[in-house]
């Protein structure tokens, strides 16, 4: 199994998706090598054999020879003149690193202001190696005595850049020239791992298994990165079998890149029910229910939604309080848009949140929110009812079509939204009959269906053909 | 000589428009008018119009003894009235003939029986004297909203001077008697006429299930099964939704067919008959008293009230509506007062269900919300300003979050 990221360094849900799947996979007896780009050290993974891309053996048998994408079936178009609207992964980090540095360390009532503690990280952030620029930040009306006002950085909307490409295929390499095991099957998950999966597929002749748990079109809207795309498209026609979180993927998949739907399964995800951590709630530094968005705050996530129907709440409930924890390329603008609502004083920011932080908010929450303008999956909203929060999810999301005891609403029907955040607020009953019944959804959802799916997908292959690698018509 | 006793639901609700926090205290209209008026032109035209020419025919074919009940709740003429005036005129028809009863129920189709007396009796007497004005006749019999009935409800029913009443034959009630024999309440003398639901619901709810190893339903064999009664019963309650004919069981699973075959095939048995419920209690005599310790319905497996308020949601809005009858007396507005009792219609807090699994299927069919917690929201919304903006009644302070 092929994968890019592992519990606790995760960047998003890829990761808590691997451990979640591998975990019941293996308990059906399946015996996994999963090999990731670096291993830290701190992977608490026992069912697996988890392999270093970047281990020694492995560094020196790629030698000096590079793998070219072309041999792969991938494809470059073009290269867009404009760039991804998001930070590569490096960057991303070295941000969340200065965020929590910034956090920890602020003391003074005034670097306490959330927009304060933001320009303090995106300040040591350029420091990191940030490029400062833009101004969008530095058009928030923030309070006077606040942060420092003469660097006014920005999250720059660089493409991934050229050391992101480089590493998939760096990864790729090491993998084709040096990864040998007993496997039957090849599985490779999101398209960081596709060309990888092709090569070592090429050079087996097993099958291969792509797993989809999210596009580039779906994170990127119409800015996708053509290179992305190819990538997707190589690894989806090169696949036997293809995997994806949800038919609003399936079909996606099929619309996007003409992969027949019947060779596509989907397989939904599923968390893991962790032990309720009621502990938090004693320290809590709010009064007022919590309204939690929990996400990157970009354009697919309706972040601006979720701001425009809880001032609509504002209004109704006094006392609510509203957490958008994450980061993300338009959280300057929703700050902003916070801001000029005059709902300072009820909006938090606490920037991104690592795993145990995560667990925290989810039991502070009183409702958890998730307005996503187009999600393939959405597993946080499991994960929040997992904790026993009532949820609300846009009908854009697959998890919409999974859970039945949630409350629905179209991103854009802001006032829909807010009458649902106000009821749930408002009434106990509503709350306690959701979660009632959320539980066991859950729990029925878990991963144990998920491997039992995936199961059939892999049983399918043995008894096939086997592998039919590269069969693309001109896809490249 | 045994019978069968037909009787048939006749209900639509006035749905709610869709009501958000943010129209609370801005917009006092709740009922979605369209969306009534589509919903009754569809099942006016797929049952009611179908079985009623049905029903004209039957009773021609089988002069004097082709005969049957009607209950028609308040509001569904009130929109028949409004959206299908030919709907209503056919009903008028059927009853002209002299075949038919017409019971009585609440006007609103509402839970008062269990909430408020004077409410219950209000409305029951709002319901005779419409169905006095739109069909000349006086109901003798009555049925509760869902047959919701226990020894209390008696008492009040007896009061309003009803000489019978419908029930349902539940089986831990009944405690090893016969459903198919007259009975009466204790103390009071009212007849009880009770619903046998294992063929009520063959027909009702199993006609066309493939899955039921009797498929498929043919009038020979169900006759068949009526003849069984045969000396062991005086009359075989066959209650149930009028929308059965056309609407729960479409015209092609052939249950217009069934129903044309029917009363033909059991008459030519010539000890069987049908009868009107208020025939019955002067044809057949009382088998014994019959106590309903518990509050029966005919509604789900538990054959009780918790398709209604059986979770903490439709509970509390039952209470906030409940709790607003004084002040809606006081005011006296006939406008508002209406918009009260139409909140009151039981449909609104069976949408609000959460017994998902086995009979949450049916559930699911008759809403028209995505979901239990959304027909919540909703109710409380227009609940929310109904009280405060409409009644200007203050609301409690806030539940404080846990």
């Amino acid at each position: 199994m092929l994968g890019w990221e592992y519990p606790p360094h995760v960047s998003g849900g890829l990761g808590t998706a691997c451990r979640g799947l591998t975990v019941a996979l293996a308990q059906q007896g399946v015996e996994i090598d999963f090999v990731l780009p670096k291993i830290y050290g701190e992977e608490n993974a026992a069912h697996l054999r988890l392999v270093d891309a970047a281990a020694p053996e492995l560094v020196a048998r790629q030698g000096t020879g590079r793998l070219n994408f072309a041999q792969l079936g991938v494809e470059f178009h073009e290269v867009p003149a404009l760039l991804a609207p998001y930070m590569n992964a490096e960057q991303y980090r070295e941000v969340l690193h200065a965020l929590e540095t910034a956090m920890s360390t602020a003391s003074t009532a005034a670097s306490d202001h959330p927009i304060a503690k933001l320009k303090a990280a995106l300040a040591s952030a350029s420091v990191a190696g940030l490029t400062p620029s833009g101004s969008a930040l530095a058009a928030l009306p923030i309070t006077p005595d606040t942060g420092p006002s003469d660097v006014t950085p920005q999250f720059v909307p660089d493409q991934y850049a050229g050391d992101l490409f480089a590493e998939v295929e760096r990864y790729a390499s090491r993998l084709a020239s040096g990864l040998s095991g007993d496997w039957q099957v090849i599985h490779a998950h999101d398209w960081m791992t596709f060309p990888a999966g092709i090569a070592l597929a090429q050079r087996t002749g097993l099958p291969l298994v792509v797993h989809v748990h999210s596009l580039e079109q779906d994170r990127s809207g119409s800015g996708c990165d053509q290179r992305i795309v190819a990538i997707e498209h190589a690894g989806l026609w090169a696949a036997s079998k293809v995997i994806a979180v949800s038919h609003y993927t399936r079909n996606m998949i099929h619309r996007l890149h003409g992969v027949p739907l019947e060779k596509i399964e989907v397989v939904h995800n599923g968390v893991s029910v962790p032990q309720a951590v009621e502990a938090y709630r004693k320290d809590a530094q709010w009064t007022g229910p919590v309204v939690l968005f929990l996400g990157r705050i970009t354009l697919q996530k309706g972040p601006d939604y979720f701001v425009a129907a809880a001032a609509r709440v504002a209004k109704l409930i006094d006392d609510a309080v509203f957490v958008m924890a994450g980061v993300g390329d338009m959280l300057p603008q929703v700050m902003a848009q916070v801001e000029s609502l005059g709902l300072s004083s009820r909006f938090f920011f606490p920037g991104f949140l690592n795993a145990e932080e995560v667990e925290r908010m989810y039991c502070l929450a009183d409702v958890y929110v998730m307005p996503s303008v187009s999600e393939p999956f959405g597993i946080t909203a499991l994960e929040a009812m997992s904790y026993n929060k009532p949820v609300i999810v846009s009908r854009q999301s697959g998890v919409a079509e999974l859970v039945r005891h949630a409350l629905k609403v179209d991103f854009w029907d802001i006032d829909q939204l807010a009458s649902q955040i106000v009821a749930v607020l408002r009434y106990p009953e509503l709350r306690q009959a959701m979660i009632a019944s959320a539980g066991d959804e859950v729990r029925r959802v878990h991963w144990d269906a998920a491997a039992q799916t995936v199961m059939g997908v892999y049983q399918g292959l043995s008894a096939g053909a086997g592998a039919r690698v590269g069969d693309s018509p001109g896809g490249g | 000589m045994p019978a069968v006793c037909f009787y048939f639901q006749v209900h639509q609700p006035f749905r709610l428009r869709g009501y958000r926090a943010g129209d609370i205290g801005k917009d006092h209209d709740y009922f979605d008018e369209g969306q009534n008026a589509a919903i009754l032109r569809k099942v006016v035209n797929k049952s009611y119009l179908p079985a009623n020419r049905k029903m004209m025919d039957l009773i021609r074919r089988h002069p004097g003894q082709f005969r049957f009940a009607f209950s028609l709740s308040g509001v569904v003429v009130e929109q028949m009235h409004a959206y299908a005036p030919e709907a209503l005129a056919s009903f008028q028809e059927l009853v002209a003939t002299g075949a038919v009863e017409i019971l009585g129920e609440t006007y609103f189709h509402s839970l008062a029986s269990l909430y408020e007396d004077e409410e219950f009796v209000l409305q029951v007497r709002a319901h005779s004297d419409f169905m006095q004005a739109t069909f000349g006749v006086s109901p003798r019999v009555f049925r509760n909203t869902e047959l919701i009935y226990d020894d209390r409800i008696a008492g009040l029913v007896k009061n309003m001077g009803f000489d019978a009443l419908l029930a349902e034959g539940a089986d831990d009630v009944l405690a090893g008697r016969s459903p198919n024999f007259v009975y009466q309440a204790p103390n009071n003398g009212l007849k009880i006429l009770l619903k046998n639901y294992r063929l009520s619901d063959d027909v009702a709810f199993r006609f066309s299930n493939g899955a039921w190893p009797e498929y498929p339903l043919t009038a020979d064999k169900y006759v068949n099964w009526l003849r069984r009664v045969e000396g062991a019963g005086d009359l075989v309650g066959l209650f149930m939704d009028y929308e059965t004919f056309g609407e729960h069981q479409w015209a092609e699973t052939g249950i217009f067919d069934f129903l044309d075959d029917l009363p033909g095939k059991l008459l030519r048995h010539k000890q069987w008959s049908f009868t009107t419920p208020s025939e019955a209690i002067t044809r057949f005599k009382s088998a014994g008293v019959l106590s309903f310790p518990r509050t029966v319905s005919w509604a789900d497996s538990e054959r009780d009230v918790s398709a209604w308020r059986g979770n903490n949601m439709q509970q509390l809005a039952l209470e906030r509506l409940y709790a607003l009858s004084d002040a809606v007396r006081r005011r006296d507005d006939p406008y508002l007062s209406d918009a009260w009792r139409r909140l009151q219609t039981s449909d609104h807090f069976y949408y609000m269900c959460t017994k998902w699994f086995a009979d949450g299927d049916v559930h699911a069919y008759f809403s028209p919300y995505e979901s239990p917690y959304e027909a919540f929201i909703n109710a409380m919304n227009v609940i929310e300003d109904f009280q405060i903006a409409v009644l200007g009644v203050p609301r409690e302070p806030l539940p404080i979050a846990s």
